[in-house]
């Protein structure tokens, strides 16, 4: 009978258990869903890195010889190695493709979305999955590449996926791929050309001066391969553990080895480890507090529920019904709907969250089998959840099992504790209005269930904070970037290797603001050596450089460096001190000394200028040059590899900011969402504890718009105080997200308007004074006959 | 003395379901100015309701209620309201008074409903409660409680004073301290109405009117009133 009963008060109370439902349901699904997510980005690339074999250490040269080859095969623990020829090159429709002209596809394997597999005998292209989609070609097409005097027609074999390409950019100031003008390319080595090799014999120092038939002499149709240049060499090291001992024995064995760079520090690893490590913070804050504010939600709803019932279980004590018998019969209510509710949480949260966010990630990612993973830890969240149910159930009902069912019979009758509202008595209270002295006294009495009204509207107003503060953050972070470093409509990036008359031609016509980048190793105290760059430069005002507060700031004197703020917190780096670096690819050491901080959102590096670069001795080579120029029409510039117009940098980052809006509506919805049904949960509270009085008030001869007004005012009170506590802690949690979150080598901090504090501000407290002002209509209805009687 | 409240016909049928149950059917009733009245008669007989109807808590179905000049049974919501600030107080059997407000809070409450009101002091100490004025309601007896409810109600000065059991919680002792509360009031002008099913105390009252089933079933002067000491229940 007692199941009857349940099922009947169930459909009686339907709100509130479409409350609980969907609370419970919201909150398991956000957090399983999230984890799902992030717990399948982990996944889906260690088995792509795993079964597609990505290498372990890229070694980068000027020319990498078989007998190089094979020594480095040779070397203990490595299991294989094979070369390439990296080059970058230029499509007929002038978008920029980076092109692995290789030998064999043992490692970094192809996984073929569409077409054939590798096969070094065959002519053709193996093209990048994205690039391809974003241009419309398919397998069968043909597509015309140009480096230098090589130009090759290739028909597409193959659609293809690379474990170390996840993620490709022209350079560090891109932020957002561009698929439509970037990609890479597979061929076999068999495809580079004779006159591509002649080409590059002319200007080698081993030929150089030889007269051009004594070139062709030499090198003929049939042995030109043996001339080609791969200038990287992947290794694929049989022992994780041995990775290290391997580089170092390059390092001393293998002369060609430039720079060894191991998988995990490679731009395409790390920017898809940096996602997952931000997303595994989003997961613990953004879930966590979805989580909590849904829960305080369930338990004020189930809390209500069961002491609406109060009568009831007066009676069903009355008739004899063990104690433990109606417990079990309140238990049920919430058990079975949470129950439900955590098991379809979970269900939407791994197809509907997990799946649509690895969805977004997988169009920014190319990594194919994309698919969120579920783990024991969402399992003990959903139960998790059913159990605080179940002990909220509990306790509300043991509560009031403890009275003796006379007592229970009755409608409550608040207990009052003179001696802890004495304070309210004296003083200044004495002159507050009878609402505000009924309001303070009603805090104080019910400290439990203000506190719940306050965690839950402070948590959304922090969540509007802090969803609107990463918008304002990042739009910041883009002015900063672009509008205050970048003093420059465009940035030519000069191919390598170009001779001093050549740079010079390049400056003649579009300006001498220059700069170099230079891979560096800095060797710490214990010798231990880290990958790093220096910027050399000699942009003037074109390159700018900001302090920790982003105000601009001079270039570094002529003796010394500046290191970024993060890097030098990092590494404990102070003014004055010194550090020990070497150019990859030359042995000297130099030891400067850091002359200043600067700091920048992007790269974490050191900075010097060309006349102190020219001080140590090392000869200027720029590689970047930066104009205002108006080249908005002009494709192509000889001796230019990439012209970068600042503008489509910034389109770019708009790209990506637009699908942080999404998820940010979403977090802002919910977030209302969740608050809203937390004031309206302990709203319907206060107010059935208070009918009777506001009953008596009306005898009284209260207006109905007077005892609305006492019941609104504290309502009002806890949004102001939640939005006095939220905004701050918005900005903290805003602030910590982008410093623990964001990949090491970007410098964000929280940076929010006033507009969004005030937005949040206005937004928290509508919501929490239109579902008071909702509740406060129930006032007019008050039958004061009724509600005294049912007191009697 | 005048009459200050008249009632015509005065009907209440309550729905509930398809059941239609008159709790008054027809009452006709003359009370005086100043008069103590009590109306007696068993669990159900309709004297709650006929308080509720006078005091403007509850609508009639049918008739008229007169109090001074006024058709109170015509009033509006609003009107009502205005009413039960300003003419009628109200003492409840289980108090009713702010259990978050001090005793001297509670009845300085009325000065929130109408500009008529007493001195708060003045009533408290006219209650005997002036020393309990900073104390809160659950620091008092059951008796004590009665009075703030009482102060509470003469605290608007208002012409009748409706009493709903006012001694049903209390002992014999404390409720006879009660009533020569509420008869004071009387001397001193106010109507007052007690309803209750308790007939000793009708022993003490100037009229007395017994109601069942919906109806008045006698209303009788009480020429030589007891003294209230000599009542003992």
């Amino acid at each position: 009978m007692l199941i009857k009963k349940m099922f009947r008060d169930i459909c009686k109370n339907l709100s509130q258990f479409i409350t609980i439902f969907l609370m419970v349901m919201i909150g398991v699904m956000a957090y399983s869903g999230i984890k799902a997510y992030m717990d399948g980005m982990s996944k889906t690339s260690e088995t792509f890195y795993t079964e597609n074999n990505l290498f372990d250490l890229n070694l980068i040269g000027a020319n990498f010889t078989t007998d190089d080859l094979k020594d480095i095969k040779e070397i203990d623990n490595v299991k294989d190695a094979e070369r390439k020829l990296y080059l970058t090159g230029v499509t007929d429709n002038n978008k920029t493709l980076l092109m692995s002209f290789i030998e064999s596809n043992n490692i970094c394997k192809f996984y073929v979305v569409d077409g054939e597999a590798f096969d070094a005998n065959k002519s053709g292209v193996w093209l990048d999955e994205f690039y391809a989609k974003e241009n419309d070609i398919h397998v069968g097409d043909e597509i015309l590449v140009k480096y230098e005097s090589m130009e090759l027609h290739e028909k597409v074999l193959g659609l293809i996926n690379v474990p170390d390409h996840l993620y490709d950019t022209r350079d560090e100031s891109e932020l957002y791929p561009d698929r439509k003008e970037f990609g890479f390319a597979y061929l076999s080595a068999n495809e580079i050309t004779r006159d591509y090799v002649i080409d590059l014999a002319k200007n080698s120092q081993d030929m150089a001066g030889l007269d051009e038939s004594i070139i062709f002499n030499i090198i003929t149709e049939d042995n030109y391969k043996d001339y080609i240049i791969f200038n990287y060499v992947m290794v694929d090291v049989d022992d994780v553990d041995k990775v290290n001992e391997v580089k170092e024995e390059i390092e001393d064995k293998i002369e060609s080895a430039v720079a060894i760079v191991k998988a995990e520090d490679t731009a395409s690893y790390v920017t898809y480890q940096g996602e997952i490590d931000e997303g595994k913070t989003y997961v613990g804050v953004f879930s966590g507090l979805f989580l909590f504010i849904a829960m305080l939600s369930v338990i004020t709803t189930m809390t209500r529920v069961v002491k609406n019932q109060r009568t009831q279980i007066g009676t069903l004590k009355a008739l004899g019904f063990s104690n433990a018998k109606i417990l079990m019969h309140y238990i049920g209510y919430g058990f079975w709907i949470s129950l439900v509710a955590a098991v379809v949480g979970l269900v939407l949260g791994y197809f509907g969250i997990g799946n649509v966010f690895i969805g977004l990630e997988m169009a920014f990612f190319e990594i194919p089998n994309g698919a969120p993973a579920m783990n024991s830890g969402s399992y003990a969240v959903a139960i998790g959840v059913v159990l605080a149910v179940v002990l909220i159930s509990y306790i509300t009902c043991r509560s009031i099992l403890k009275e003796n069912p006379a007592e229970t019979l009755r409608n409550k009758i608040p207990n009052v504790k003179g001696k802890s509202l004495n304070i309210t008595t004296k003083g200044l209270f004495k002159k507050l209005s009878f609402s505000s002295k009924w309001n303070i006294r009603d805090i104080v009495r019910n400290k439990m269930r203000t506190f719940m009204a306050l965690a839950g509207v402070v948590g959304c107003c922090m969540l509007i904070v802090c969803a609107l503060g990463m918008l304002d953050s990042m739009n910041f972070f883009v002015d900063l970037q672009f509008s205050t470093l970048y003093n420059f409509d465009y940035k030519l990036n000069l191919k390598e290797g170009l001779s001093s008359s050549d740079v010079k031609a390049i400056t003649d016509k579009y300006g001498d603001a220059t700069s170099q980048s230079l891979g560096i190793e800095i060797k710490n105290d214990n010798g231990e050596k880290e990958a790093n760059n220096i910027f050399v430069t000699d942009a003037k005002d074109y390159v700018r450089f900001v302090n920790r507060k982003n105000k601009i700031i001079d270039k570094p004197e002529d003796n010394g460096v500046f290191v970024t703020q993060k890097l030098a917190e990092t590494k404990g780096y102070k003014l004055g001190d010194t550090i020990t670096w070497h150019i990859y690819g030359d042995d000297k050491y130099y030891t400067s000394q850091i002359i200043g901080f600067n700091k920048d959102p992007q790269n974490q590096n050191v900075t010097m200028t060309r006349a102190y670069l020219e001080s140590l001795g090392i000869e200027y080579k720029p590689n970047a040059i930066y104009t205002n120029m108006n080249l908005s029409e002009t494709k192509e510039i000889k001796n230019i590899e990439t012209i970068q117009d600042i503008e489509s940098l910034k389109e770019g980052m708009t790209g990506m900011l637009s699908m942080m809006k999404t998820m940010l509506v979403l977090i802002i919805g919910i977030a209302v969402l969740l608050g809203a049904i937390i004031i309206y949960n302990l709203g319907i509270l206060s107010y059935t504890e208070k009918q009777y009085q506001f009953a008596t008030l009306k005898v009284l001869g209260f207006k109905d718009s007077q005892i609305k007004n006492i019941f609104v005012k504290q309502n009002n009170w806890i949004a102001i105080l939640s939005i006095i506590i939220g905004l701050p802690l918005g900005f903290y949690l805003t602030d910590w997200l982008f410093k623990t979150a964001i990949e090491e080598h970007y410098d964000f901090g929280a940076s929010i308007t006033v507009q969004t504090y005030i937005i949040a501000a206005i937004g928290t407290f509508v919501v929490s004074y239109l579902v008071s002002k909702f509740l406060a209509r129930k006032i007019k209805n008050i039958d004061m006959v009724t509600s005294l009687k049912a007191n009697e | 003395m005048g009459k200050i409240i008249e009632l015509k016909n005065v009907k209440k049928t309550y729905v509930i379901g398809e059941q239609q149950f008159n709790a008054l059917d027809g009452v006709d009733l003359e009370i005086d100015q100043g008069e103590f009245v009590v109306i007696l008669g068993p669990s159900g007989a309709g004297k709650s309701t006929l308080l509720n109807l006078l005091g403007g808590m509850d609508k009639v179905t049918s008739g008229s209620i007169f109090v001074g000049e006024n058709e109170v049974s015509k009033y509006s919501d609003k009107e009502l309201t205005r009413y039960r600030a300003n003419e009628v107080g109200f003492i409840f059997q289980f108090y009713n008074i702010m259990p978050t407000l001090t005793v001297e809070e509670n009845v300085n409450l009325i000065k929130d409903v109408t500009n008529t009101s007493k001195d708060a002091k003045e009533v408290l100490d006219s209650v005997g409660l002036l020393k309990h004025a900073n104390k809160f309601p659950q620091e008092l007896s059951g008796g004590e409680q009665q009075r703030v409810s009482i102060a509470r109600a003469i605290m608007k000065n208002p012409k009748v004073l409706l009493c709903d059991e006012p001694t049903g919680a209390l002992d014999s002792k404390t409720g006879v301290e009660v009533l020569k509360l509420l008869r004071t009031q009387a001397d001193n002008d106010t109507t007052v109405i007690i309803v209750t099913h308790n007939s000793l105390i009708a022993e003490v009252a100037d009229r007395v009117i017994r109601i069942k089933n919906g109806k008045v079933e006698s209303n009788e002067k009480n020429e030589h009133p007891k003294d209230i000491d000599e009542v003992k229940w």
